[in-house]
């Protein structure tokens, strides 16, 4: 055991102590309690999207004469198929749910200000990434949600002044989709984005470990507690602990209302209805209201205004004195975005 | 749990007798074992459940098995062969058997199915094509000169000496079609 242990150590230099130095990051109390995990959930859940995305990827065939009927393989035949591509839908749903609020979380207690303003720009490029996970993932089942959504994406890419045509050609492979469009899709979806993420990731948990966690005041604890508590294995067990609730309520989720298959694409008829994801209701719902060209540039712009917002803030705080005036835009930009998402959801067209 | 530690730690009375410190103790590391016994029980339990199930998802389940038509049953003369290549790629060759004179089907009585034989075309040895030789009666594969008679059995080569034969088809005979039975088409061809 021992020998077997010298022949480690000399290999990998590293002690136990050095590992827990490396590792141990001070965690404050307010972590304690569970909502202030919003950021490990997203990542618990990226990782559950890599293992049932590798699986799914077994199986399934991208291009558009295979991709409908491997999907249904899966969901039908394959042996826990169905279970699988369940999880998968639902990690997606709920990562994307838990970035939102993660996000919010960041934004309503200040935690982009001075010095951390890089990190709220990584975290919204997270935001993108993700969002465009969630985008090219239901374009690969090839239904008709999958195929005419990937055709409105790139007809709105189209309405981009000057950049717009050349953007589209890139997105769809060509002018209109065609069968090269899904494995351009595909590579997105499960390489080019995915390592994005994971780069990404590595450099929001770096400025993390560089700048410490924002500390927050929690009123009710006594003033001569610690005011931190160990990563290792006392947040660990946490993080597990939140897996394992993370793993049923997502297994609940999948086996109750499993991922359905909707009617293949059909080049030739758009559906009566047609909808995004619930995550694009909003701009969906801004595209009705607005003219494209209009809308896509505002939608740019609100994006724009999103990265800039540290410095922003500042501007504003500065300009009205006020250092409530972010929560105040904040809240009325989360009403906006509920109130779109649910008129959305709420009418047929 | 978080009140429990919160009670246990906030407060330590100076009149506790060492006999309730001690069930206090003992009731604090039993509660702290049993958390973990729990905790590691629940990853086991759950985590190893989602490896079993990706295991049984990994591993191909059992295809379903279509008829094909393959040709007109009475267009095989008797000791022909015809190789036949199902739409999911599996190589096949039906034979028809020799027929001795007591065997002569009277015109217009229909064919019987045990007149015909599907052998796999892939050699088990190493998975060569094999091919039939009518002069010979028998197949041969030209990799190793394995050598199956006329019903699959090896006879000489490699493949004999492993015991080895070839894989068999069921057939059947409707209004005179011959059909085979094939595991469905790979999913690809099916659109």
């Amino acid at each position: 055991m021992s020998r077997l242990s010298d022949w480690w150590s000399e290999r990998v230099p590293i002690s136990g102590e050095q590992l827990r130095e490396l590792t141990n990051e001070p965690v404050p109390n307010h972590m304690k309690k569970w909502w202030f995990c919003l950021g490990g959930t997203p990542a618990y859940l990226f990782v559950v999207q890599i293992v049932t995305g590798i699986m799914l990827a077994m199986y399934y065939q991208p291009s558009p004469n295979t991709a409908y009927e491997s999907v249904r393989h899966i969901t039908e035949e394959v042996t826990f198929g169905w279970y699988f591509r369940g999880l998968h839908k639902w990690a997606a749903t709920l990562m994307i749910a838990a970035v939102v609020l993660h996000q919010m979380r960041v934004y309503f207690t200040g935690a982009y200000r001075r010095p951390r303003e890089l990190n709220w720009i990584i975290g919204m490029s997270l935001l993108m990434v993700t969002l465009g996970l969630g985008f090219t993932g239901y374009s690969l089942v090839f239904e008709q949600l999958s195929y005419w959504g990937a055709t409105v994406a790139g007809n709105i890419t189209d309405t981009v002044p000057v950049v717009g045509g050349f953007l589209k050609k890139i997105l769809l492979a060509g002018d209109n989709y065609n069968d090269q469009t899904l494995p351009r899709f595909y590579i997105l979806h499960a390489a080019i984005m995915p390592v994005s993420l994971i780069l990404l990731i590595i450099v929001h948990i770096a400025f993390i470990r560089v700048h410490g966690i924002t500390e927050l005041e929690v009123p009710e604890e006594p003033e001569d507690k610690p005011k931190s508590f160990d990563f290792f294995p006392d947040h660990m067990l946490t993080e597990l602990a939140l897996g394992l609730v993370l793993m049923i309520l997502l297994s609940t989720l999948a086996t109750i209302f499993p991922a359905a298959l909707g009617p293949r694409a059909d080049p030739l008829t758009t559906p009566e209805e047609i909808k995004p994801e619930w995550f694009f209701y909003a701009s969906f719902r801004w595209l009705k209201l607005f003219g494209p060209t209009f809308a896509v540039l505002s939608m740019g712009l609100i994006v724009f205004l999103m990265f800039a917002w540290p410095w922003i803030d500042r501007a504003l705080t500065r300009i009205t004195r006020s250092k409530e005036i972010s929560t105040y835009i904040g809240i009325v930009a989360v009403f906006l975005l509920i109130g779109l998402t649910v008129w959305e959801s709420a009418v047929a067209h | 749990m978080s009140d429990e530690s919160s009670q246990t730690s906030g407060h330590t009375p100076p009149a506790l007798n060492s006999h309730s410190t001690d069930t206090e103790l003992g009731r604090r590391s039993f509660l702290s074992n049993s958390a973990t016994v729990i905790m590691a029980g629940g990853l086991a339990g759950g985590y190893g459940t989602f490896f079993a199930m990706a295991g049984r998802y990994l591993y191909p389940s059992t295809q379903n098995k279509v008829w094909i038509f393959v040709s007109d049953a009475a267009s095989i003369a008797p000791g022909e062969s015809l190789p036949f290549q199902s739409p999911g790629g599996v190589a096949v060759t039906i034979t028809r058997r020799a027929e001795k004179p007591a065997d002569e089907v009277a015109s217009g009585e229909p064919l019987a199915v045990d007149r015909f034989l599907a052998l796999s075309s892939v050699c088990p040895h190493l998975g060569c094509r094999v091919h039939w030789e009518s002069n010979n009666n028998r197949f041969f594969c030209p990799c190793h000169n394995g050598v199956f008679n006329a019903n699959g059995i090896a006879t000489a080569g490699p493949p004999a000496a492993e015991g080895q034969k070839l894989p068999h088809y069921t057939l059947q005979i409707v209004d005179g079609a011959l059909y085979i039975e094939m595991p469905t088409s790979s999913i690809g061809r099916k659109a």
